[in-house]
């Protein structure tokens, strides 16, 4: 909730109305490590409006086609859906809108790119994402990077059959665009150093290079050349130097990178045992991941741990491996301990360490860069910098390991930091974010709209095994359109402006999630609030405003497509869109009526009757209310609120002598396009009196 | 306050014996003496008095107090019914001193049906006073003074006092007939000297009623409304509050021929008179416009 | 709350017959609270009044604003235009709203967009029923809380007439009967006695009969003590 009252006077002073979205952020843009719009995204999606969406999901994040496909998305984790039945599909969408947009993303670049250099080591998510920031502001940043491709372990580690290589170039292609230079092959520390990119000019250097290595275990026979780092295996299938892993491999490890490993390694035909210290709870891949490996047919080895290397000859036969009584102490730190007395041989001919990734600080060659006792790069987390202040740090190298989305999130703050250091004021950076909006309270959860989270299909597990080819298929747009409007805009409903409120008590009658709180005036809780319009619509006094859109604008917007029609037939049709066909809102429509243009919102709960009245004031001769049937809509009580505010509108234009035929209510938004376009036809007909209106029977 | 009667329907009343009363109603428009010239030849020396209704049912029409003064001069004793809804205090007193001057005594007080149910529902409805306050304003005249006073507080003094006797109203079948007999209890505490009740077609429920009301030593006069149609009894069931025609007389009057109806509906007045006349003091046989029938209904009766 | 409603369109349009520019001003008091005469209704009712004025061929221009009170002379500060500015104010707010406002704007025509009606409750979404009708003698101590003047139609206070049936009014079957609704609150009550006692004549001076009413309350009157 707001910290204080909203006044007219404040509306007045905002530059932009969407100022009032910034002042509570919904949970899946708070916990997003980006911050991405994901209400603002999920809506433009819902309406049809895929390139705004995917230009929208690009303001933050510069790896959108690679989070659309391999994300962690914590915004889905934290969607208020939960309470009402599943999160919202973000990540589907987002790869929906993604891939349809593919390279044609807007790109802004910066007017002018005539601020200093920086070199930027590693292309990964992080270097990348620092890049585009200081692209953006003016810069000239060059990304150095050891491999021929951009990307980082996304584009060198990830298998393509969960991230196809086509899918990084999008967004690598599409972050160079914006004035980034790109230094393939360059190994900084091995083919150049630090010093030689100061010397060449650059005027600050990020270090992003990640956790380039793997972990390995010091055991009996793991030097021999078949015990294979992970990353290392998972290069080398990514450049198609295609390992021979042979008949039987054991993967080590129970993370994400050794299910990337197993399901690798099953698809270069080898049968394939994953083991690991923990238990199938404890373990810290995700749960589907863990279950896709299991469905192509890894063997899973819980709670035992690698003791030896078993060699016959020059050959690996196995892994002796030991019980594992448990692997986190009483505080939840890791501490395994053995039972030594329950050993096992687990035959294998290959073996592929997948325990964790190290960093690699062959960089520091030749530099005055510091590591501390720990072999860690030294480094300030407030503002990125090194023990050189030139030289900034950021990404996995320098946070804990995690994902895409977080490592591009550390690449924005450390370009913050560079542009603070290079424009010569102190590093300080803000990173104090807007409340955000609690969960839905079970009373309201249990009003709002029950629709079932809309899946994507996934190849059966044996064609799979066959192939590197993306496994999880794509929406359709219907279905992106479908899973987009399960969004609740959570944050984007109703602020009273407490000057105006009368403490009438409208909005806590007419709202159908009994929101409002009326004491001296109106409140309305923004985390109870589900943006219905409902109490906008209906109050006395124009004292509720919305955050998310604003009644004035969509007014404006309808007043110039009734101006660009050139006909007598000047109709508008307000229609529902909780149901209609993407083409709908997208306009792209094209089985439209001649003469009306078909407007649409997300119910017909927002749409008062004042804006009835000013649409036929802008000029059209007649308004469509398309509502959908009680129980289709969103929203209760919407259909019944619509249809009184028809009949009340049509009263008025009697008054008036203007014909309450001017006014039509269908309810038929629900029933698909063919029904819809009909009922619509029929009722322009009604307007122009080509049809005798039947008998009300209301 | 002499204990002298001040009309023949208080002498009858008073003298124990059953008394019978009828009622006209001036027509809307001048002229009335068609009306009166039935009261002459119908119920002049068949009843005790006959009413004037006022105004009634807020259809506007010729003033009660001229066919009350019309029927004085035929030799027939009024009763002159006065509503609160059309006049304030100031001419609701005047009037009763008018009514005196021509002679009138008997005065029956209502609250009158409110203007929206008559024939200008647009008219102003004033009920400054009710049908207590109204009585109590009786009281009042009668004791030489008026509802006014002077700046120092003191009544305003007539010059000639009136005397009347005074009657009220009260529906003996209504479904919450509590607050009816509370409201009685008030009018007779005001001053009411007798009472005609609204119409009774259910002999037990009044008996109930009359059982309640056995504390008010003021005689009663049960109402009778001439049923002339099976579907004015079904109107009255539905429009007329606190009147219920049971079935079985709606039945007879369905069921008789046309040329039988008065016959049967002089049989059913009749009948119920003659069930009722031991429970209370008399009868008020509301005949509306039918005064031939009256004759009819006290032989029905058994009371001729 | 005071209650009002808008008045026939016929009588709008008479009154602003000529006029070029009007603006329609609300109240944000008693008639934004029934719905009727907020800015929201200002706003339909000036677009309503633009349409009707286009469909006609009529130049007229129709403005809206809202002012939190018509009967406080400060508020009128808060108007976005000088009223003078406009051909006609229709207002929007109670009968005291416009002629208050008239009083303060000698010289601008303000006009009665409402017919100002009653003092009500709001019973339900939509419903304002009246509850006191003002008449300056409140007797609600010995009617169980029921306003005899203002919810019996005839506000009698000695009781029920003969038009009480089934627990509701002759005047109107949907209506209840007032002293029916007295009688059992004061049984309720146990308090009955109060329906047998005769209440006083009532005293129309402090209803309608002595002109015009004011409070007057000496201790806020910038009058100085002692000068009445």
């Amino acid at each position: 909730m707001r910290d204080r009252d909203l006044t007219s006077a404040d509306v007045a002073e905002f530059a932009s109305p969407r100022e009032l979205m910034e002042a509570e952020w919904a949970p899946c843009r708070y916990h997003c490590p980006v911050h991405a719009d994901v209400r603002g995204y999920i809506e433009l999606a819902a309406r049809g409006q895929f390139e705004a969406a995917a230009n929208l999901v690009r303001d933050c994040l510069p790896f959108a086609s690679v989070c659309g496909r391999i994300c962690h998305h914590p915004c889905e984790a934290n969607c208020r859906r939960c309470e009402v039945d599943q999160a919202v599909a973000v990540r589907e969408v987002k790869r929906f809108v993604c891939e349809l947009t593919g390279v044609r993303a807007a790109v802004h670049k910066a007017d002018k790119q005539d601020l200093a250099k920086v070199a930027i080591v590693g292309a990964g998510p992080a270097g990348m994402a620092a890049a585009l920031e200081l692209a953006r502001i003016g810069y000239r940043p060059t990304v150095f990077e050891k491999f021929p491709v951009a990307g980082g372990i996304p584009a060198t580690a990830i298998p393509s059959y969960r991230l196809p290589r086509d899918v990084i170039r999008q967004d690598t292609d599409w972050i160079f665009a914006h004035g980034v230079d790109f230094v393939p092959n360059c190994d900084i520390g091995k083919d150049k150093t630090i010093a030689d990119l100061e010397a060449e000019g650059f005027e600050a250097v990020l270090i992003a290079t990640g956790l380039a290595d793997s972990r390995m275990l010091p055991l009996p026979g793991a030097d021999h050349k078949r015990v294979l780092p992970v990353l290392t295996f998972l290069t080398d299938v990514s450049f198609d130097r295609t390992p021979d892993v042979g008949a039987n491999v054991l993967v080590i490890g129970g993370g994400n990178v050794a299910m990337d490993a197993a399901r690798t390694a099953r698809r270069l035909g080898a049968q394939v045992t994953a083991m690991c210290l923990e238990n199938e709870e404890e373990m810290p891949a995700w749960d589907w991941e863990r279950d896709e490996a299991d469905e192509e047919g890894v063997t899973f080895l819980f709670r035992r741990g690698p003791v030896e290397v078993l060699l016959d000859g020059d050959k690996i036969v196995g892994m002796k491996t030991r019980k594992v009584t448990r692997v986190f102490d009483g505080e939840g730190k890791f501490s395994p301990e053995y039972d030594d007395n329950d050993l096992q041989n687990i035959p294998c001919d290959t073996v592929i360490m997948a325990i964790g990734q190290t960093a690699n600080l062959n960089f520091i060659e030749g530099s005055d860069l510091t590591a501390d006792d720990r072999g860690r790069l030294t480094y300030d987390s407030a503002t990125h910098q090194t023990s050189l202040p030139e030289v900034f740090a950021c990404g996995e190298i320098v946070t804990a390991p995690g994902s895409a989305v977080e490592a591009c999130a550390s690449g924005q703050r450390a370009a913050k930091a560079i542009d603070l250091y290079l424009s010569g004021r102190t590093i300080q950076i803000d990173d104090a974010l807007p409340p955000t909006i609690d969960k839905i309270a079970p009373a309201t959860a249990e009003k709002v709209l029950k629709v079932e989270r809309y899946g994507v299909d996934t190849e059966q597990p044996e064609m799979r095994i066959t192939t590197f080819d993306e496994i999880d298929h794509n929406y359709d747009p219907e279905i992106a359109v479908r899973e987009a409007r399960r969004c609740m805009s959570c944050g984007g409903g109703a602020e009273v402006l407490v000057d105006k409120c009368a403490a009438c008590l409208t909005c806590l009658r007419v709202c159908p999630f009994d929101i409002p709180v009326v004491t001296d005036v109106a409140r309305i809780e923004s985390s109870l609030c589900q943006a219905c319009g409902m109490c906008i619509a209906d109050c006395p006094a124009n004292a509720i405003i919305a955050r998310s859109w604003s009644p004035e604008e969509d007014l404006r917007q309808v007043a110039a497509k009734i101006n660009a029609l050139t006909g007598e037939r000047k109709i508008v049709a307000y229609v529902c869109g909780h149901h209609s066909p993407a083409t709908a809102w997208g306009g792209t429509l094209e089985d439209t009526i001649p003469g009306v243009v078909e407007e649409y919102l997300p119910s017909m709960s927002r749409l008062s009757a004042a804006e009835i009245l000013h649409t036929l004031e802008a000029g059209a001769t007649g308004v469509i209310v398309v509502a959908c049937n009680e129980g289709a809509d969103r929203y209760p009580t919407a259909p019944l609120r619509a249809a009184k505010r028809v009949e009340q509108v049509r009263e008025l234009l009697d008054e008036i002598g203007l014909g309450a035929e001017r006014v039509q209510y269908v309810a038929v938004a629900d029933r698909g396009r063919a029904a819809t376009r009909e009922a619509m036809a029929e009722a322009a007909d009604r307007i122009e009196g080509k049809v005798q209106e039947s008998v009300e029977s209301e | 306050m002499s204990n002298e009667p001040v009309s023949n329907l208080q002498r009858d009343l008073d003298s124990g014996e059953f008394v019978v009363t009828a009622e006209i109603g001036p027509p809307k428009g001048t002229n009335i003496a068609p009306v009166i010239h039935e009261a002459e030849e119908f119920l002049k020396g068949k009843v005790s008095a006959v009413n004037v209704t006022d105004i009634q049912t807020a259809v506007m029409r010729g003033s009660s107090m001229v066919g009350a003064k019309l029927l004085f001069d035929a030799g027939i004793e009024p009763v002159l019914q006065m509503v609160t809804r059309d006049r304030n205090r100031l001419a609701l007193q005047s009037d009763l001193l008018a009514a005196h001057i021509f002679g009138i005594r008997n005065v029956l007080c209502l609250t009158g049906d409110h203007v929206t149910m008559g024939d200008h529902p647009q008219a102003m409805p004033v009920y400054d006073l009710d049908s207590v306050s109204l009585l109590d304003a009786m009281c009042k005249l009668e004791a030489g003074t008026d509802l006014g006073a002077d700046m120092k507080g003191k009544a305003n003094e007539l010059d000639g006092v009136p005397t009347f006797f005074k009657g009220c109203c009260v529906t003996p079948c209504a479904d919450e007939v509590d607050p009816q007999v509370i409201k009685l209890e008030k009018k007779v505490e005001a001053g009411a000297q007798f009472v005609q009740t609204q119409a009774v077609y259910e002999p037990k429920v009044f008996e109930t009623f009359m059982k309640k009301v056995e504390h008010i030593k003021v005689p009663i006069l049960v109402g009778i409304v001439m049923l002339k149609t099976a579907g004015m009894a079904k109107y009255m069931n539905r429009g007329v509050p606190g009147v219920v025609v049971p079935d079985a007389i709606i039945q007879r009057m369905t069921d008789c021929e046309k040329p039988d109806r008065e016959k049967v509906s002089i049989e059913i007045c009749g009948e119920l008179v003659s069930t009722m006349k031991d429970m209370c003091q008399g009868a008020h046989l509301m005949t509306l416009g039918w005064d031939h029938c009256v004759p009819g209904i006290i032989q029905a009766a058994g009371l001729a | 709350m005071i209650v009002a409603e808008r008045k026939p369109m016929d009588e709008i349009f008479q009154m602003l017959a000529g006029c070029k520019k009007v603006l329609v001003l609300g109240c944000g008091g008693c008639v934004t609270v029934c719905l009727t005469g907020g800015e929201r209704q200002a706003e339909m009712l000036a677009s309503q009044l633009n349409l009707a004025a286009k469909a006609k061929g009529e130049a007229m221009q129709v403005d809206f604003d809202s002012i939190t009170r018509q009967c406080e002379k400060e508020f009128f500060d808060n108007l976005s235009e000088a009223p003078a500015d406009y051909d006609a104010v229709l207002s929007i707010a109670c009968g005291a709203g416009v002629g208050y406002m008239s009083e303060q704007f000698p010289k601008v025509t303000v006009l009665p967009g409402m017919n100002t009606t009653h003092l009500a409750a709001n019973v339900a979404l939509g419903i304002w029923e009246e509850y006191c009708r003002g008449c300056g003698d409140c007797m609600l101590a010995w009617t169980g809380g029921v306003c005899p003047i203002a919810k019996c139609s005839k506000s009698l206070v000695n009781g029920t007439c003969g038009g009480t049936d089934k627990g509701k009014c002759e005047v109107n079957p949907e209506m209840n009967c007032g002293w029916l609704m007295i009688y059992e609150r004061l049984k309720e009550l146990d308090r009955l006695d109060e329906y047998r006692t005769m209440r006083p004549l009532r005293d129309h001076r402090t209803d309608r009969g002595n002109g015009v009413r004011r409070l007057v309350l000496a201790e806020m009157t910038e009058e100085e003590a002692g000068d009445e």
